[in-house]
């Protein structure tokens, strides 16, 4: 192997040129075509991938807003059944959120967030791959309901008991609960790899308060998904065994309380508004500093406000709740936390306002969406605050008001800022730069129709029309106001036709760009344009905020490869894992390869998804097997493994390679999915004590079913095997590695006896799932630990073979550690689980 | 332990996000606590604002504004101290204790205007 | 009363009807609608409909305002600044705008809010108020008495109450979530299964409000309609008494004249509806003062001469998907006598 000296090297000295460098590189980090198109893991194809194909679910989205449209256009209407009309209700409202705004937003960050922190790619392209594939497998899975005309008709909310068996006999509610989890794989799978992505890979130099303010944006998004999906996974995995099984979580007669399905809804609902809102201001803070020619003024105001609005919108979530009967009291508080919501967003408007007083703006078409994202968003935010007034609530909930304020603030805050994003963005994407009269025509129709559509919309509800209705007699009053929104928004959807032929047409027409054209501050301008699969030839160390406004000829030094890491001769895809905080320069992270191994695993997870569909069972559990099957195989190809790193050999001066570290990305990516996971189980806590206090008919047996001493002597098991493990992580760290293997083999032994005794705890305890409340949400419980203990032990046992295989040892001593915060994880939530569902009811009594 | 020292210094910015957690603990708490307590022990209506359950979430809503409040003087006094990346972190953070603080003080303003349980 | 629910419900569709609809409804906003928020009727509507108009004021200042100095940045001259003269501006905006203006707004919306919620709560009051009972059913109305004088009453489709006091409501579902929303007298709450949520409403004078289903509930939402009518304490109070089950069940029994729809009743629809002194049905809407009732379906027709039987043989094209199974296996003749018994079904 040849050393090359890969300090940065002011000269530009480097042995191999340019020219061989880019060619070495791409070798190693293109794209493959043809047939192997489906194994690539590059972050700027599949960014692209997810936003293309969150443009065709939008237009999916937006062809059923037409029908809706058209449905109310007259009073009195039967274009559509009510039937029809309910399905495409739900419909574009599912569409909207979780096919096209955050997959979209999500696609966005991908693309965009290496290349701003000055990386080759995410830190976990497999899951990159995984993510999409998911998305695009649930996303036609749930549009095809719609072609059989069996598509969920509950309202994108899925409010039971109407979504419940008994109400919604179809396999509509099916479609969507089944088909919109495993789109959520990939919104937890693109969140997880985001946050390592930003807190790991940053390049030398770039500590936190140096990041662009997009990557602060994108962070909290990402950790807001991280902790915000999961109660949602959790609320639609019970429903889905309610309406399977019988399991009678929601149902009253059967000790249930359908306002959990609510509390579970919207404790994912609201943050998720933010979570689509928090990218788009992300994109506002990046163009604006741009078109003004100066820094964003009050930086730490920004990332004050971005923290605030992540950590208040999940304590909002009774607002949209405000009239199930919750009592006043609680109602206030959550009234008190939304308009404090106001704060953080006022703080950002006026912070966009200062940097445009204090530079010199230019109104570029990218800006122009900017201001129509201006006026729009203000708006909304206003309607949010009176929203947030509970008697005005008691009002307008559920109205016309109310549709109105949700596409102010989604479409305002989302869409606007969006297509000012994608114009800004477009000359890299493409090398090429889009047409200003199309733009503009595209900006002031999209404008004009929405506030034409929504705007009267407020005054409709305001004369008392509810929402979701099919159809409404003459006489009331809102028949020209519906006309009137029904023509503005074929207005609007004619100015959104025509921002997307432009978009389509400037990939051919358009003059090509030179480069960096808006003359912006931030990395990705020093990619060429379009971007190659690997970023950036060399990485470098940067100083300020504003790299590109320092040093103008940053990008060609950069292709030159006069800075870091511009080596390719190793075959390695190699970049710096840094510091979280300070940006120092800690080990290479080097990343996998392009890899089937996403794509079978999606393929799995789309038979299981299928086949719990039509409720072939035993095909779901057959399928389930050999998707975790695929995912093990795809965890074997890591760390020194042949396809991975064989050869830890680093250039003289160089940190090691991750995996020969303690203190990998992968470590933080298991810590933010146990976040995750630990999110998903404080919900199912919340939904055990909520159904305890709250559920009408709860019952609770004299005695708890669960044998204590059962449950303690697997806890012994699992402490002992977590404590074994951490003991060897320990040796590990000081460098030994005898009895590793053994040792695996012993912790993976007390794994599978741990396993073995809760499932005849829970066996033995003679649940009746389908007749309480009670019994199911235990069996739940039981079953997540069931999970994770027989997960942990199969972990370890790997473990104990890849010792064998000489992939682990005091050579490569990562993964253990990442396997011991699982048996730390699973060691904690079982006690909890022992104490809150065998423990607590002994103490407390029914 | 060093490294534990090292981030509980208030130049960490794991600050940024410990008081909006103590906010949504507090916030939890009060919410929860509430409804335990309408589950136990609802106080008569006549009683109006003057019960136990609104004099007991009054107690942890100022006991947990004593404590971000000195979080935020804490925060405050080591951005004075300090220069660069760290005051930006002790500043950022004695933002968000100040704020976490008043929007304990701000959602806990009903507690004293409104009778629990109705 | 009954003249303005025909008008309001029958579905007049002619070439000059399009037109002068649209042009009422521009001209007459906020106040033709019986749905109207903007048109309240009670206290608790009008006071929010007057913290609406403030809000609206103070929004759409701000929102101007906004736009205003965003679009001004663009238009004025350029201005050299030392760094602590930019730091004195920005802090001024970001403070000003940022947090001055929000926390004040939502400070005095908070003092305003808070006080105008408290009306519509069940506080205890000196002389406890008139309960009714309303239960939410797919897509109807199910309404109780309990407080009758004499044993309670059970109707549906129709709310009568009395004006100028205040009428506790507990509302409650019978199998999905609906909302008990009049959009004239104050706020909505959901009717939940399993719980029963209160809420306290009061009506200035005698007058007709229209109710609406308000929470997704199905095929059949937008058509769970009903009329509510206000009405003086003692007229309300007769209305009860004529409504008590033996008053009303000498009504159906006494009556010779329609034997064989009796029969008929009993045969097709017993099972489900009630009518007092025949029949026990729960499934569907109580029957027993039909006649007297001013709308039919959940209010989405105007009861007129010939409506019930109308209804009875066109229900699934009127209301489709409603759970009343269709009628083509039933006689036609049996059908119009049905009707015509029914309609006669007035105390």
């Amino acid at each position: 192997m040849t050393t090359i000296n890969r300090e940065a090297t002011p000269e530009g000295d480097n042995i191999a040129g340019p020219d061989q460098l880019h060619s070495d590189l791409h070798e190693i980090w293109g794209n493959p075509r043809g047939l192997k198109a489906f194994t690539i893991v590059n972050h700027t194809t599949l960014g692209l991938r997810f936003m293309v194909t969150g443009m065709a679910f939008f237009l999916l989205g937006g062809l059923l807003a037409m029908l809706v449209r058209t449905q109310l256009a007259l009073p009195d209407q039967d274009f559509m059944s009510p039937d029809i009309y309910n399905q495409v209700t739900t419909m574009h409202g599912t569409v909207m959120m979780f096919l096209f705004a955050i997959p979209m937003l999500e696609g966005l960050a991908i693309y965009m967030i290496p290349k701003m922190i000055g990386a080759r790619d995410l830190v976990c392209p497999r899951l990159t791959s995984l993510g999409y594939w998911c998305y695009l497998f649930g996303g036609i899975i749930l549009s095809f309901s719609l072609v059989l005309e069996m598509a969920p008709d509950s309202g994108w909310f899925m409010y039971t008991p109407l979504s419940s068996s008994e109400y919604s006999p179809g396999l509509g509610s099916d479609f969507w609960l089944l088909g919109i989890t495993f789109v959520e794989i990939s919104a937890l799978s693109a969140g997880v790899e985001l946050v390592v992505s930003i807190l790991r890979t940053r390049t030398q130099g770039m500590a936190l308060h140096k990041m662009p303010l997009f990557a602060w944006y994108i962070l909290a998004m990402a950790l807001m998904i991280v902790v915000g999906f999961p109660p949602l996974i959790l609320g639609s995995i019970l429903l889905e065994l309610e309406r399977a099984v019988g399991m009678p979580f929601f149902e009253v007669a059967g000790g249930g309380d359908p306002i959990l399905w609510q509390h579970l809804f919207w404790l994912f609902g609201h943050p998720e508004v933010y979570i689509i809102f928090l990218p788009a201001a992300g994109i506002v803070s990046t163009l604006i500093p741009v078109f003004a020619g100066r820094p964003i003024v009050g930086y730490g105001w920004v990332v004050f406000a971005i923290t605030v609005t992540g950590f208040i919108s999940f304590g909002l979530w009774v607002h949209h709740m405000f009239t199930v009967g919750i009592p006043q009291l609680a109602q206030a508080f959550f009234s008190a936390a939304s308009m404090l919501v106001a704060v953080p967003t006022a703080i950002q408007v006026f912070v966009w306002l200062a940097t445009l007083w204090l530079g010199k703006p230019k109104m570029k078409l990218p800006m122009l969406w900017i201001m129509g994202f201006l006026i729009i968003f203000v708006c909304g935010g206003l309607t949010g605050v009176m929203l947030a007034l509970v008697p005005f609530n008691w009002q307008v909930h559920d109205t016309h008001f109310v549709v109105a304020h949700m596409h102010y603030v989604l479409v305002g805050g989302m869409f606007f800022p969006l297509i000012a994003g994608l114009y800004y963005w477009l000359p890299l994407f493409s090398g090429r730069m889009p047409s200003e009269t199309l733009g503009k025509w595209g900006f002031w129709l999209t404008f004009l129709g929405f506030n034409g559509t929504f705007l009267i919309m407020h005054w409709t509800g305001l004369l008392g029309m509810p929402r979701r209705v099919y159809s409404y007699e003459t006489g009331m009053g809102w028949d020209i106001f519906n006309l009137l929104s029904s023509m503005s928004s074929f207005i609007m959807s004619a100015g959104i036709a025509m921002v997307l032929l432009d978009f389509a047409l400037h990939f051919r027409f358009g003059k090509p760009a030179k480069h960096n054209p808006w003359n912006a501050d931030t990395l990705e301008w020093a990619n060429s344009m379009p971007p190659s699969a690997y970023n950036f030839v060399s990485l470098p160390k940067i100083e300020t905020r504003h790299p590109l406004w320092d040093d103008p000829d940053l990008p060609r030094t950069m292709a030159e490869g006069q800075h870091s890491l511009a080596v390719a001769t190793h075959g390695r895809r190699e970049m710096w894992g840094t510091d979280p905080l300070t940006g120092k320069v800690r080990e290479i992270i080097h990343l996998p390869g392009n890899s089937w191994w996403p794509l079978f695993a999606a393929m799995a997870l789309a038979v299981v998804c299928l086949s719990l569909l039509t409720r072939l069972y035993p095909l779901a559990g057959i399928a389930v097997v050999v998707a975790g099957l695929f995912l093990l195989r795809w965890s074997w190809e890591n760390g020194a493994h042949p396809k991975a790193a064989p050869d830890a050999e680093v250039a003289p001066g160089d940190p090691p390679l991750h995996s020969r570290t303690m203190d990998g990305p992968g470590l933080w990516a298991m810590s933010i999915t146990l976040l995750a996971n630990g999110s998903f189980f404080l919900s199912y806590l919340f939904g055990w004590f909520y159904l305890w206090t709250v559920s009408p008919e709860w019952r609770m047996p004299d005695t708890s079913p669960l044998s204590l001493v059962g449950l303690i002597l697997a806890g012994v098991a699992l402490t002992a095997g977590a404590g074994i493990l951490e003991k060897l992580v320990r040796g590990l760290r000081q460098g030994k590695d005898e009895g590793l293997a053994i040792g695996m083999y012993c912790i993976s032994a007390l794994g599978f006896v741990q396993v073995a005794i809760t499932l005849w705890v829970l066996l033995s305890a003679d649940l009746a799932v389908t007749e309480t409340s009670h019994d199911a949400i235990i069996m739940v419980g039981l079953a997540y630990s069931l999970l994770h203990g027989g997960l942990g032990a199969v972990l370890t046992l790997l473990q104990g073979l890849r010792v064998g295989y000489g992939f682990v040892g005091a050579h490569a001593p990562f993964e253990p550690a990442v396997v011991a915060q699982w048996w730390r994880y699973n060691l904690v939530t079982f006690w909890i689980l022992v104490g809150a569902l065998a423990v607590l009811p002994r103490v407390i009594g029914s | 332990m060093s490294m534990t020292m090292q981030r509980l210094h208030l130049t960490h910015p794991l600050h940024f996000v410990i008081g909006l957690t103590l906010w949504c603990i507090w916030f939890v708490a009060v919410y929860g606590g509430h409804a335990v307590a309408c589950a136990v022990a609802p106080p008569a209506p006549e009683q109006g604002v003057f019960t136990l359950v609104n004099a007991m979430l009054l107690v942890v809503s100022i006991a947990a504004i004593a404590l971000l409040a000195a979080l935020t003087v804490g925060c405050c006094r080591m951005a004075k101290r300090h220069e660069g990346r760290l005051r930006f972190n002790a500043t950022v953070s004695a933002g968000l204790y100040l704020f976490s603080t008043l929007g304990v003080v701000f959602a806990a303003m009903p507690i004293m205007g409104i009778p629990p349980c109705l | 009363m009954r003249l303005i629910i025909q008008r309001l419900t029958k579905q007049r569709v002619n070439s000059l009807g399009i037109p002068l609809a649209l042009l009422a409804g521009l001209l007459l906003t906020g106040c033709a609608g019986d749905k109207s928020i903007l048109n309240p009727a009670g206290q608790a509507a009008r006071d929010v409909v007057m913290i609406w108009w403030v809000m609206l004021g103070f929004g759409t200042v701000v929102l101007v305002l906004v736009t205003a100095f965003w679009l001004y940045t663009f238009k004025r001259k350029e201005v050299t600044r030392t760094p602590a003269e930019e730091r004195k501006i920005a802090r001024r905006w970001i403070i000003g705008g940022g947090i001055v203006l929000p926390v004040a707004s939502i400070t005095a919306l908070l003092a305003f809010g808070v006080p105008t919620g408290q009306r519509l709560l069940p506080l205890p009051l000196g002389e406890p108020p008139e309960v009714i009972e309303v239960i939410g059913h797919q897509w109807w109305w199910e309404v109780r008495y309990p407080g009758a004088e004499g044993g309670e009453v059970v109707t549906s489709n129709q709310l009568i109450m009395p004006a100028g006091e205040p009428v506790d409501f507990h509302v409650t579902g019978a199998d999905v979530i609906h909302a008990f929303w009049v959009p004239r007298l104050g706020g909505k709450i959901d009717m939940v299964p399993g719980r029963v949520n209160k809420i306290r409403l009061e009506a200035d004078e005698p007058a007709v409000f229209g109710a609406q289903c308000a929470e997704f509930c199905g095929a059949q939402h937008a058509q769970m309609q009903l009329y509510v009518e206000a009405v003086e304490r003692d007229e309300y109070d007769a209305w009860l008494a004529a409504r008590q089950t033996e008053a009303l069940s000498s009504l159906a029994a006494n009556d010779q004249q329609h034997e064989t729809a009796r029969e008929a009743f009993m045969t097709h629809c017993a099972s489900c509806h009630r009518v007092a002194g025949l029949s026990f049905g729960e499934e569907g809407p109580d029957l027993s003062d039909l006649g007297s009732r001013t709308s039919l379906g959940a209010g989405i027709m105007a009861m007129e001469e010939g409506a019930v039987t109308h209804w009875l043989k066109h229900h699934q094209r009127l209301k489709p998907g409603n759970k009343m199974p269709p009628h083509g296996d039933i006689e036609t003749a049996t059908l119009e006598s049905l009707g015509a018994w029914l309609e006669t079904l007035t105390p």
